[in-house]
Order: C-alpha cells, then structure tokens, then sequence
C-alpha cells in the first residue's frame, strides 16, 4: 500500500532545494504533488500546453537565476526528449523532472506500456540521471542528493515515481 | 495576392538594436541568432541553438523570472508554428514585460527555403489573438515597425509582433558556443539590479 504522504514529501524535497518555479502537465498522479504547490503562495506553477514547453519555460527561469521543475507522466518524457537534448543537455542547463510512471507495474491501459517500459532508457540515453524509488525511505534516502548533482553537473535530473510509491492510478 | 515584403530581417534587428538598453533578447536558432549576433551582439542576448520551437518559451521563463526586466524574443515563422500552444500559455501568463516579434518570411529559411503555412492562409496575428493575446500587431513596413519597437519598449505587454519580412540568408557564420554564450547570458541578467 502507498502511503499517501508521498506527495507532500516530494513537494517538500523540491522546495527545500529552493525549486519556487514549475510547470506542468498534469496527470492524475503529479496532480497530488501539484495540489501542495498550488497552495503555497511562494510557489509558481505555470500549466503549459505541451510539455516541452516547460523545458522551455524552465530553462529561461534558470538563465534568470531560477531553479525549475517540470511535473508530468512519462508520456510527456516523450514530447520533451528533443528540448531537453539540444536545450538542457548541449547547453549545460539543469532542471529537475519529476515523472510520473505510467505503463509499468500495475498497467491497465496497453497505450500506456511502450513509453511505460521506454522511459529509463530514453533518459539513460540522454545522459540524465535518473532514480526511481519505490518507497518513502528510497525518495528521502536520494532526493536531496539526486537534485544537488543536477546543479553540480549543470544538467537535468529525474525522479521517475513508479506506482509502487504512489499508488499509481487504478483503472 | 498578397504584397511581397520588402523590410529585410537585418534592418529590422538594426532598428531594434538601436534602441536597445537594459533588455533581453532572446533569438531563434539559426538566422535570427546570426543576424542578432552579427548586428548588436551583446551579453543579454540569449541566442538559441536547437530545441526548435523553444525560442518564446524560453523568453517567457525569462520574463516570468525577471518581472522588472523587458524581454524581448525573436522568433521564425517555422519555429512559432512548431509551439503554437505557447500563445496560449503567453496569454494565460500575460506578463507586462514580455514581447514576442516573429520574423515572418514565410519559408523554413534554414533548411532551404521551404513555404510555411503561413505563405498559404494561416496568420500569427491572428492566432496570437485567438489565443488570447490582445495587442498582437502585423507590420509590414520601416514605418510600422518603429512604431511597433517604441509601443513595446514602452508600453505593458504582453505583446505579439508579427513583422512580415522578406527571404533571404543572412552572410557569416553563427559563433555556436552554445554553453558558453549561455554563461555569459545567465552573468550578466544576474548582474542587472533588480529594479
């Protein structure tokens, strides 16, 4: 079983490692993150249309002196894999993903499964370091860590939340 | 039939130049970096290399992180028709220091001067203000253009400029120092004081 405190522990990660910016596509897993973001006044949460957008948006929030986070499911890893390649990638500038894990564990939609079973190696080909903890002892024991090496490297990093952490969606 | 345009993309980054202080500009990859960076290069120009489409997305980053300084992004055509959902997040954003100006020539000038839709019957301006964006301009001469450069230099935003411009490739190369222009962008907006 999930613990539903997951989602406020992941909203607490990213803003004790001063992340105020975000944007996102939601789905119905990051939508729990985003519900403690949305009611932090502190906090920006920008919905864009697709998610490279964010990539996009974010990137401009880093080159004005910002740290970003872009919050969606894996799906939107693919509509971003091109911007975070010749944006974040080629031009050193970090930002932290947090992706939600559609299409593994638990799947009831067959759409759902190729880009389910294509997201670590789409970022592992991308050079992005990624972790993928399946319970709230791993997301804690990572988190702080995973993030501080994406502003060390200058480079994007991901937390891919599988539904062993979060309850996944149920069909 | 349409009017074929005479304003050239060089002269109409010249007389943006000219006026520029304390923005940022932020250009599109390939001709509109080039002539930027060959006309009035400058630290708080952020040129762009890749992510086609990105160019306006991530002005708008820019100016939603920077509220007190004036953004300007020049974007393509080609470039703008890959991410026309950002209209619609510029629109719901509405930031008062943002302007977009597209170099509207109606072809994928980098790769060889391929028509866009907008050679046929799609209109920027048009969307732009479909999508909500209020004060979306077409210019089509010198004259329009000057006014249209002292309105958002000036004036809130956010703003939409459409500037029909004629074909043709800029001369030189682009200075692809991807990361470093990007440090020397990040440098010098952390060094603007927050006004």
């Amino acid at each position: 079983m999930a613990d539903p405190s997951w989602s406020k522990h992941v909203a607490d990660i990213l803003r004790r490692n001063d992340i105020r910016t975000f944007a996102t596509v939601p789905d119905y897993v990051v939508t729990h993150v985003l519900e403690h973001l949305w009611a932090d006044p502190e906090c920006r949460v920008v919905t864009v249309t697709r998610e490279e957008e964010g990539v996009g948006l974010l990137s401009g929030a880093w080159l004005a002196g910002r740290r970003g986070a872009l919050l969606m499911q894996n799906s939107g890893l693919g509509n971003c894999a091109n911007a975070l390649a010749s944006l974040n990638v080629a031009g050193q500038i970090p930002i932290v993903l947090v992706i939600s894990h559609r299409g593994d564990l638990g799947e009831f939609n067959p759409a759902q499964v190729p880009m389910g079973q294509a997201t670590g190696p789409v970022l592992d080909a991308l050079a992005i370091r990624w972790v993928k903890p399946s319970s709230l002892a791993e997301l804690e024991a990572q988190a702080d860590g995973l993030i501080k090496l994406a502003y060390t490297r200058s480079l994007p990093v991901a937390f891919v939340l599988p539904a062993e952490l979060t309850g996944g969606k149920q069909g | 039939m349409k009017p074929p345009a005479t304003l050239t993309r060089a002269a109409a980054t010249r007389l943006l130049a000219e006026r520029l202080t304390t923005e940022v500009v932020v250009s599109n990859l390939g001709q509109a970096s080039l002539d930027l960076q060959q006309i009035a290069d400058r630290p708080l120009n952020c040129y762009t290399y890749g992510s086609m489409g990105q160019c306006s997305s991530i002005a708008l980053g820019i100016a939603l992180a920077r509220p007190d300084v004036r953004v300007v992004c020049l974007d393509g055509d080609g470039s703008l028709l890959m991410n026309l959902g950002s209209l619609c997040t510029i629109a719901t954003e509405a930031p008062r220091n943002y302007a977009l100006v597209i170099w509207d020539n109606e072809v994928h000038e980098t790769t060889g001067g391929q028509p866009t839709a907008t050679a046929a019957r799609s209109n920027l301006a048009a969307i732009a203000r479909g999508a909500g964006v209020e004060k979306a301009l077409e210019v089509r001469t010198e004259e329009e253009l000057r006014r249209a450069y002292d309105r958002i230099l000036r004036e809130d935003g956010p703003f939409v400029v459409n500037v029909k411009v004629a074909t043709g490739r800029a001369e030189g190369r682009l200075d692809r120092d991807v990361v470093g222009h990007a440090r020397r962008f990040k440098r010098a907006l952390a060094e603007l004081p927050v006004r």
